[in-house]
């Protein structure tokens, strides 16, 4: 094809208006241009705050993990549900997420930008107006929420987008449905292993089906309780996760050895909140996830009886054991306790117990199996049989080792009788920004541009115009 | 060429009888890039079988290069479906048209927020209908009721006007899906508008689904109604309305709960009924077979229809034609051949056409015989015409031939025959009286003239019977003939003697001839007489005529040859008189 000639709007039905796509998550903020296949910026939802010659400052974005300032300590604007609890920080944080990277480059008029300004004196003033320029002034935004958020979010959000960002046109987009749109599906059942809840959202004609949507708390935070808890209980000793940052050196033990290390002290005064500590952590227990540990594939429950009457925990315990390396350098294979830390999302009774731990020990009815039960439960049943087939799993906590399998047999014991059909992307990009994904398609759609709540509309309507148009 | 032609055409020449032969096109292949003119020269015209030119970035082709570059710009839009008027950008072809002058687009390129207003201004005349306006569609809807429609036709004890109205809002909002109505459900009665005397708060009553369609598809109905009556409504319209009124919550409910109950089967059951239906498929699968192939066994049974007569083929060089006929209608098909390479029947199937022309014959000869039989039976009836080299015909010892009744004929005679017909000719003579004598001789022997069971051996029998009573009656005749000759010898001898005695006494001889003639007479009378004896004793009437007319025949010519017939019939009778 020439690339000088358009593609036919027809075509593929796109007209890109250069909107915004703004996914906001528990763990990580996706912002992008829509029409685009992978958002420019993800940061982590996480702020910094500190003291800093007596000012309160904060820290957004990645670069709060390169240096651990003093005393800093780390939040989160979301609560554990999901549901925004400090918009002011909300707000923030969501506009670093696409104004450091998207649109603070724009292009200035060369005549205002004060580099050809001769008279300096006049330099401050300009640079006050410039300022106040809302981030959002002529860029659409698309954003997304979860199914269960209520109305007050809701009309929260549409403040702080026409209001303070200054947004010409607006649209609330539930993260369900798009995932379902970035899967090329209208009706679907989405599930979302997010970091903070997994939720399972019927979708029917792009739209969500309220009564439908349940969510749980065992996400991915959840899968790293356990493996803290597995930690605590480990054979040889147990395992302390140091973080990279408060290590200096560290030298090669051997399996099982206990760690040889320098460790970076921090004077009291200048040392890091423990939620700085626990952040880091957590991407070491990210990267944990990623590489050891793994779902059951099924079919039964782990502690179930296998297919040849060899029970799971067996055949598990005889597969190969992976190895990981923590950063002070203690290493260990780790057997089939790397099955164990996610069972308890479909098997209650798998859970490790901690009895230390802030999460609390999962109920019966958290459980994956049992959420999606209760979800389809709560739709039509003539539309059950659709949804069964049309599974749509995003998040990137399903991108646990075998997680997808799993679930297929879970599906299939608990509905025998309809065609159970899970549609996963392998790609690992497109499962961790599903509902980015999809709003970057719903958003550059010619024919979705009638939906955009605009300025004007919001101004007539106020703030519930949201509750009519985002249904 | 047309240059050609013109100048032809001005000198007066004749025009090109042919086209000119094609200019010898040079084959040159061409060099490949990264190769120098005298390395390819070396190569000679085979080109190594890999490519020495390596990748390098092409750039923009040429014929781009020279067009001036297409401008895109990002320009306004409002979309018709819109009504608050929102416009967007987007980036556009610049038109060529110059209908937008370039130093002003260049402006705006630069100075993106101070000109925009202007922007907008500038392309409000260029802009268009936007192209997914179109795809703005709404359900259809039935209009919404009034006040008045809703008071006479419409009022329902279950449902208040509130109520009803926020129905028919969601219903527009959802677009008629159902799913989603039932799912956003959530009326709450307006407290203020409920009238203070009734105190108690109706229990908020759960609509289900079902609820809602019947209502809907009620009002639908009625609204239809009024717009136009049932009498006067088109027949899609009519239908619609039945179907509309006809809708029933409960089955509807019934339907949903067999549903549910159908997804949520165990898993044994849903395995049973996938068992269940394997079975089914396996039983169709076997009957669908089980057809073909009795279809195909009916194909092969069924004779193929005799067109026309079957008169031709029942001589030996009609069935020879027609079996040459076969072959070479085989032949021309060129497909299986009835005979092999060898001459021998290839197969049965292939066989049977001619098989099947001799069969009648051989079915009435062995009806009883058993297949095999009966085949080798064919196969020899047809000597001359198919080889009996089919490796199913099993040689017969004579016992099992005799025991099956197989005959080798020497000559077979066309057309069906009866053996008790052949027997039955046996007894048939050349002349009546012979016949009445053979049936008579029969009749002496108690055996009947048409044979009760006409067994291959009864028959032979019959006709050595026969025969050996045709033996007896000439030899009887030959005896009679002989008798008789006797006694008119003895009788002339005695006359001789008579007139020997009485020359001797009177006159010896007067004529040679006269006694000759004398002779006769009294031959004649002395048959007569020997008749007469017969008669009398066997006691028939018409003796006397008889035994006139032979003697009026013997007086007539006189002649052997008619005194033995007469004699042979007179014997026939006396030879009844004698078995008797």
């Amino acid at each position: 094809m020439n690339p000088s000639n358009p593609p036919q709007a027809a075509e593929y039905g796109g007209d890109e208006v250069s909107a915004i796509v703004l996914d906001p998550g528990y763990s990580t903020t996706r912002a992008g241009f829509a029409g685009e296949d992978a958002p420019k910026s993800v940061i982590p939802t996480y702020y910094g705050k500190y003291n800093y010659e007596g000012q309160e400052r904060l820290v957004f974005g990645d670069n709060m993990f390169v240096q651990p300032r003093a005393g800093i300590s780390v939040h989160n604007p979301i609560g554990k549900d999901g549901i925004v609890e400090d918009w002011d920080m909300a707000e923030k944080v969501w506009e670093y997420s696409f104004a450091s990277r998207l649109t603070a480059t724009k292009p200035e008029n060369p005549f205002h930008n004060g580099l050809n300004d001769i008279s300096s004196e006049e330099l401050p003033a300009e640079m006050e107006v410039e300022t106040d320029e809302k981030p959002l002034a002529d860029t659409p935004l698309l954003m997304s929420e979860p199914g269960w958020n209520p109305a007050k979010a809701r009309e929260k959000t549409i403040e702080i987008a026409m209001e303070k960002w200054g947004t010409p046109a607006f649209y609330l987009a539930r993260n369900g449905v798009l995932a379902a749109f970035a899967s090329g599906k209208a009706s679907a059942l989405v599930i979302d292993i997010g970091a903070s809840n997994i939720s399972v959202t019927p979708v029917h004609d792009g739209m969500i089906l309220k009564r439908g949507v349940q969510h749980s708390p065992l996400g991915g935070d959840y899968i790293s309780s356990q493996i803290r808890a597995l930690f605590k209980k480990n054979s040889p000793q147990p395992i302390t996760i140091t973080p990279h940052y408060l290590i200096s050196s560290k030298t090669a033990v051997e399996a099982g050895q206990p760690p040889q290390a320098n460790y970076r002290t921090f004077p009291a005064d200048r040392a890091p909140d423990a939620s700085y500590r626990a952040l880091q952590e957590e991407r070491t227990l990210a990267e944990f996830k990623e590489c050891v540990v793994q779902t059951w594939p099924g079919p039964n429950k782990l502690s179930g009886p296998g297919p040849t009457g060899i029970s799971n925990e067996e055949l598990a315990r005889s597969s190969p054991g992976r190895p990981f390396e923590f950063p002070d350098g203690y290493n260990q294979v780790f057997g089939v306790d790397r099955f164990r830390v996610v069972e308890s999302l479909f098997d209650v009774k798998a859970a490790i117990p901690d009895p230390d731990s802030p999460v609390p020990a999962p109920t019966q009815a958290q459980t994956l199996p049992e959420v999606i039960k209760a979800s389809l439960a709560g739709v039509d049943v003539d539309i059950r049989p659709h949804l069964l087939s049309n599974v749509v799993v995003t998040g990137a906590s399903s991108l646990v080792y075998g997680f997808t399998e799993r679930l297929n047999q879970e599906l299939m014991t608990l509905f025998p009788g309809p065609r159970v059909r899970v549609s996963a992307p392998g790609n690992t990009s497109e499962r961790r920004f599903g509902s980015w994904i999809g709003g970057s398609i719903l958003a550059s759609l010619g024919t979705f541009h009638q939906m955009w709540i605009s300025k004007k509309e919001y101004e007539e309507h106020g703030a519930n115009i949201v509750e009519k148009r985002c249904k | 060429m047309a240059a050609a032609a013109d100048v032809r055409d001005m000198l007066d020449l004749p025009a090109e009888s042919q086209p000119r032969p094609h200019k010898k096109q040079k084959v040159v292949e061409k060099r490949p890039e990264g190769i120098t003119r005298e390395l390819y020269a070396l190569l000679g015209e085979r080109a190594p079988p890999i490519a020495i030119n390596e990748n390098k970035y092409k750039g923009r082709p040429k014929l781009l290069n020279k067009l001036r570059v297409r401008q895109w710009r990002m320009s306004p839009f409002t979309n018709g479906a819109r009504s608050d008027g929102l416009v967007l950008n987007h980036w556009q072809r610049k038109h060529e048209g110059a209908r937008q002058p370039a130093p002003e687009g260049t402006q705006m390129d630069v100075d993106v927020d101070g000109t925009k207003e202007e922007g907008k201004e500038d392309t409000k005349p260029l802009e268009q209908e936007y192209t997914f306006a179109k795809y703005n569609v709404k359900a259809q809807l039935p209009r919404r009721y009034t006040d008045d429609e809703y008071s006479r036709h419409l009022r329902n004890n279950e449902w208040t006007r509130e109520e009803t109205d926020y129905l028919m809002d969601l219903v527009a909002d959802y677009d008629l899906r159902w799913v989603l109505i039932a799912d956003r459900y959530e009326y709450q009665p307006r407290m203020d508008s409920e009238p203070e005397g009734n105190a108690i708060v109706p229990a908020k009553t759960v609509r289900t689904m079902e609820h809602m369609k019947a209502r809907y598809y009620f009002i639908a109905a009625t609204m239809l109604a009024i717009e136009h009556p049932p009498s006067e409504m088109s027949e899609a319209e009519f239908e619609w309305h039945e179907k509309m009124l006809k809708f029933d919550p409960n089955r509807e409910r019934d339907r949903k709960e067999l549903a549910a109950l159908q997804l949520n089967r165990t898993a044994d059951e849903v395995r049973e009924e996938a068992m269940l239906l394997e079975e089914l498929k396996r039983i169709t699968s076997n009957e669908q077979s089980f057809i073909s192939e009795r279809r195909e066994l009916y194909s092969r049974l069924e004779v193929p229809v005799s067109v026309g007569n079957t008169a031709m083929y029942q001589s030996s060089q009609g069935l020879s034609q027609l079996l040459q006929t076969l072959l070479q209608a085989d032949k021309s098909k060129k497909r299986r051949s009835i005979l092999g390479p060898d001459g021998a029947v290839a197969s049965p199937a292939a066989g049977q056409t001619p098989t099947q022309a001799g069969g009648p014959v051989s079915r009435g000869d062995t009806p009883s015989a058993n297949a095999a039989a009966s085949a080798a039976n064919n196969n020899n009836k047809k000597g001359p015409a198919v080889p009996p080299t089919q490796p199913v015909v099993r040689q017969l010892t004579a016992a099992e031939e005799s025991r099956y009744g197989i005959q080798h004929h020497e000559r077979v005679t066309a057309g069906v025959q009866f053996r008790s017909d052949r027997a039955q000719k046996l007894t048939q003579a050349k002349s009546n009286v012979q016949t009445q004598k053979l049936a008579g001789a029969l009749a002496e022997l108690e055996i009947p003239v048409r044979l009760f069971m006409p067994t291959e051996r009864v028959c032979k029998d019959f006709e050595k019977l026969i025969q050996s009573v045709n033996v007896l009656l000439e030899a009887r005749k030959v005896s009679e003939k002989v008798e008789s000759e006797i006694r008119v010898l003895e009788a002339s001898k005695a006359e001789r003697e008579r007139k020997a005695r009485e020359a001797a006494g009177e006159t010896t001889a007067a004529d040679p001839e006269n006694p000759e003639v004398k002779t006769e007479a009294e031959d004649g009378t002395g048959v007569l007489g020997s008749t007469a004896e017969a008669a009398g004793s066997g006691g028939e009437k018409g003796e006397g005529g008889d035994g006139k007319n032979a003697a009026e025949a013997a007086k007539d010519d006189g002649k052997h040859k008619r005194s033995a017939s007469v004699l042979s019939a007179v014997s026939d009778k006396s030879n009844k008189r004698q078995r008797r």
